[in-house]
C-alpha cells in the first residue's frame, strides 16, 4: 500500500479531515458522527459478508448487540479497561459469527435472509432472556473511557477519536483482505461458487472467515456504540437495528469501502432529518427514499459519486479537446497515424 | 390432557393466522420468486383502513368486501410501482425494496393511526364452548373454518380453472408463457393482487386477537416465513399446513418446555426454520428442486 496510490492518498486525507472535525463542529454534533463511525464500522462488515462474499445476512444487528453487551459486561463485571474491551468484543463476536456461519454454510441467497432476519427479530428477546447478565430491561451503564492526561481534548472528543482510530484499522483489514488472493476467492464466491470450487477455492473456509471477520467488525462497531453512549439496553438493539445496517449497506455502496461511510450517515441523519417534518411522516419519507434509492440508483450513493465524477471527467475531456490547441506542435491526427503503423 | 388439548385448539386457532399470512407470502413467491416482508404491514394497513370504515359507521361486512377490493388494488399497485423496476436486480436489492415496503406502511399506520392501539370488531361474535373442561371460541372454529375455504378456494383456482393454469405458467416461465399467448404482466399483477387480499383476510382475522396497532403483523411474520418454510415456498396448501403445524409446535411447547417461557416463543419459529432448511430444505410439501450443474 504505497503511498503513491491515488486512492490511499484520498483516504489518508479523508481520514485527516475527519481527526480534525471535532474540533470545529459542535459537541452533540461530534458525539452523532461517533455514533455514525460505529454504525459505519458495522456496515463495512456486511459490505465484505454481502457485497464481496454474496452471502445476504440480515442478522448484523445481532453481532453489533453482542459486541456492545460485551464491552458492557466487561467494563461493569470485571473492571477491564474500557479500550481493551474494544479486541475482545470482536472477538467474542466473532466467534458468534462463526457458530451462525456454520449451519449458514447450507442455506442460500433468501433461505440465510429468512433465517438471519428471525435471529435479529429474536435478540431483544435473547438479552431479556438472560438478564441476570445483562440486567434486562434497565440495561448496563458505565463510565466512559477519559481522555489521557496528555491529550488536550474533551471527553466527547476522545470518544470520537477513539470510533475513528477502530474506523481506520477496520478500513486497513479491509482493504488488505480485499486484494490479493482473499479478494480474488471473495469475489469467486460471490459470482459463482460452483466454478469458484473447481478453482480450488475452499469455500467452506472462505465463507466461515467472510462470517467471522464481518462480524467481529460488527462487534467492534457495537463496542465503539456502548463507549458512546455509556449505556446498553435491548432498546437499542431490536429488529430495527439490523434492517437499518444493511439499509445504509446497499444505500451507501455493498462493494464501496467509502459508501459505508455515506451510508452510515443516511442511517443516522436522514430519519432525524425527516422526523423534523413529523415525527411520523419521518418513517414515511425514509421508506420512500429507501425504495426509490433502490429503483433508481443500485450502485447506492457512492455508485452515484463515481457515475457523476466520470460524467464530469468525460465532459472536462470533451470541452477540452474542442478548444484550439495551445501549443503549435503537431496535430493530434499526426499521433494516431503513428501510432497505426 | 385437558390443557394438551386445549393448548392444541389454541394452537391450531394461531396456526390459521400463520397459515394465511404464509399463503399470501407463497403466492407472491410462486408469481415472481420474491419474498415480501412487508405483506404483513401492507394487511395491517387494510384492516386499519376496515376499521375506520366502520368508525365511520359503515356496516362490518361491507367494509370488509370493500376493503378487500382496496387490497387487491393495493397488490397490484405495488406490483407496478415498486417490484417491476427491480424484478431484475439481485437478492439484496430485492430484500431491501421489500424491508423498505415494511418500513413505508409500518410509517404510513403509526402517522394516520397513531401508535395506540385500538379494538377491532369480532367478525364471528364471541360465542363460546366448553366440553370435559376444553373451551372453544366461535371466533376460533371461525377462523379455521375461513382459512381452509380460502385455502381450498385458490388451491382449486391455480389447479382446475384456465386462469390459474395461466397464472401457474406465468410464474414458471416467462418467456415461453409470452410466446404461448399469456399476458404475464397481467397474471404477475393478478397474484400479487390476490396476495394482498388473502394477507387482509389474515389481518383481520387476528386482530380482533392482538388488538389493532402498526406493529400487529410484524411478530406474525416470523412465523408466518417458518410456516412458509416449512411447507414448502411453492405450495399454497403447504402454507396453511406448515402454518397450523407452527401453531401447535408453538402453543404446546411454550406451556410445557418451561425454559423457553414467553420471552423466547420466538425461538420455536426459528429453530423449526433451521431444521427444515438444514434437513429438507423443500418443505413438507414442496417440489424438491433438481438443479442442473
Amino acid at each position: 500500500m504505497s503511498l503513491n496510490n491515488a486512492s490511499t492518498r484520498l483516504s489518508l486525507l479523508a481520514l485527516a479531515l475527519m481527526a480534525v472535525l471535532p474540533f470545529v463542529l459542535p459537541k452533540f454534533l461530534v458525539l452523532q458522527l461517533g455514533v455514525a463511525l460505529s454504525f459505519a464500522i458495522a456496515i463495512l462488515g456486511l459490505n465484505l459478508l454481502l457485497g464481496f462474499a454474496g452471502q445476504v445476512c440480515l442478522a448484523q444487528g445481532a453481532f453489533f448487540a453482542c459486541g456492545a453487551y460485551t464491552t458492557a459486561i466487561l467494563v461493569t463485571r470485571l473492571g477491564v479497561d474500557p479500550l481493551l474491551t474494544l479486541p475482545l468484543a470482536a472477538a467474542v463476536t466473532a466467534c458468534m459469527g462463526i457458530a451462525i456461519g456454520l449451519p449458514a454454510l447450507r442455506l442460500g441467497g433468501l433461505q440465510l435472509a429468512i433465517v438471519t432476519f428471525g435471529l435479529a427479530v429474536i435478540t431483544p428477546q435473547l438479552i431479556l432472556k438472560f438478564d441476570g447478565l445483562t440486567h434486562g430491561v434497565t440495561g448496563i451503564s458505565f463510565e466512559p473511557p477519559r481522555p489521557p492526561g496528555w491529550l488536550p481534548v474533551g471527553a466527547d472528543t476522545w470518544l470520537y477519536l477513539i470510533g475513528l482510530i477502530a474506523m481506520a484499522v477496520c478500513v486497513l483489514v479491509m482493504r488488505r483482505l480485499l486484494a490479493g488472493d482473499t479478494g480474488r476467492a471473495l469475489r469467486a464466491l460471490r459470482d459463482d461458487p460452483l466454478i469458484a470450487r473447481s478453482l480450488g477455492v475452499n469455500l467452506t473456509r472462505v465463507r466461515l472467515s467472510a462470517f467471522a471477520v464481518s462480524s467481529a467488525f460488527a462487534g467492534l462497531g457495537g463496542g465503539v456504540y456502548a463507549l458512546l453512549n455509556a449505556y446498553v439496553s435491548p432498546q437499542s438493539f431490536l429488529a430495527g437495528r439490523s434492517i437499518e445496517i444493511l439499509i445504509g449497506a446497499i444505500v451507501g455502496g455493498i462493494t464501496s469501502i467509502a459508501g459505508a461511510f455515506l451510508g452510515a450517515l443516511f442511517v443516522v441523519f436522514v430519519p432525524e432529518w425527516t422526523a423534523d417534518f413529523s415525527p411520523a411522516l419521518g418513517g414515511i419519507i425514509y421508506g420512500a427514499c429507501l425504495i426509490a434509492m433502490m429503483v433508481t440508483a443500485r450502485d447506492g450513493l457512492a455508485g452515484l459519486c463515481l457515475r457523476a465524477l466520470s460524467a464530469l471527467k468525460s465532459w472536462r475531456s470533451r470541452t477540452r479537446s474542442r478548444r484550439p490547441p495551445l501549443t503549435s506542435g503537431p496535430a493530434p491526427s499526426n499521433l494516431t497515424q503513428e501510432t497505426k503503423s | 390432557m385437558q390443557l394438551l388439548i386445549q393448548q392444541i385448539l389454541d394452537g391450531l386457532a394461531a396456526g390459521a393466522i400463520y397459515g394465511a399470512l404464509a399463503l399470501a407470502l407463497v403466492l407472491i413467491y410462486r408469481a415472481t420468486r420474491i419474498v415480501n416482508f412487508g405483506q404483513g404491514e401492507m394487511a395491517t394497513f387494510c384492516a386499519y383502513t376496515a376499521w375506520q370504515l366502520v368508525q365511520w359507521g359503515w356496516p362490518l361486512w361491507l367494509a370488509l368486501v370493500a376493503t378487500a377490493v382496496l387490497a387487491f388494488v393495493l397488490g397490484v399497485v405495488v406490483f407496478r410501482v415498486v417490484v417491476r423496476p427491480v424484478s431484475g436486480a439481485a437478492v439484496e436489492t430485492i430484500v431491501v425494496v421489500m424491508l423498505g415496503l415494511f418500513l413505508l406502511f409500518q410509517a404510513l399506520c403509526l402517522w394516520l393511526w397513531g401508535s395506540d392501539q385500538q379494538a377491532f370488531p369480532n367478525v364471528f361474535g364471541s360465542a363460546a364452548w366448553s366440553a370435559h373442561g376444553v373451551q372453544l371460541s366461535a371466533a376460533t372454529l371461525g377462523t379455521l373454518a375461513t382459512i381452509s375455504a380460502v385455502a381450498l378456494a385458490l388451491g382449486a383456482l391455480l389447479r382446475f380453472s384456465r386462469l390459474g393454469l395461466a397464472l401457474r405458467a406465468a410464474a414458471s416461465d416467462r418467456d415461453k408463457s409470452l410466446l404461448v399467448g399469456i399476458r404475464v404482466e397481467t397474471m404477475l399483477m393478478l397474484g400479487w393482487g390476490l396476495a394482498a387480499m388473502v394477507g387482509f383476510i389474515a389481518a383481520a382475522l387476528v386482530a380482533p386477537r392482538l388488538f389493532l396497532s402498526p406493529l400487529m403483523m410484524a411478530p406474525v411474520l416470523v412465523y408466518a416465513l417458518a410456516a412458509a418454510t416449512l411447507g414448502g415456498w411453492d405450495s399454497a396448501i403447504g402454507a396453511v399446513v406448515g402454518g397450523l403445524l407452527i401453531g401447535v409446535v408453538e402453543s404446546v411447547g411454550a406451556t410445557f418446555l418451561t425454559f423457553i417461557g414467553a420471552e423466547l416463543r420466538l425461538l420455536i419459529p426459528l429453530s423449526v426454520t433451521l431444521l427444515v432448511l438444514l434437513v429438507r430444505p423443500a418443505g413438507l410439501l414442496g417440489r424438491q428442486v433438481v438443479v442442473r450443474v
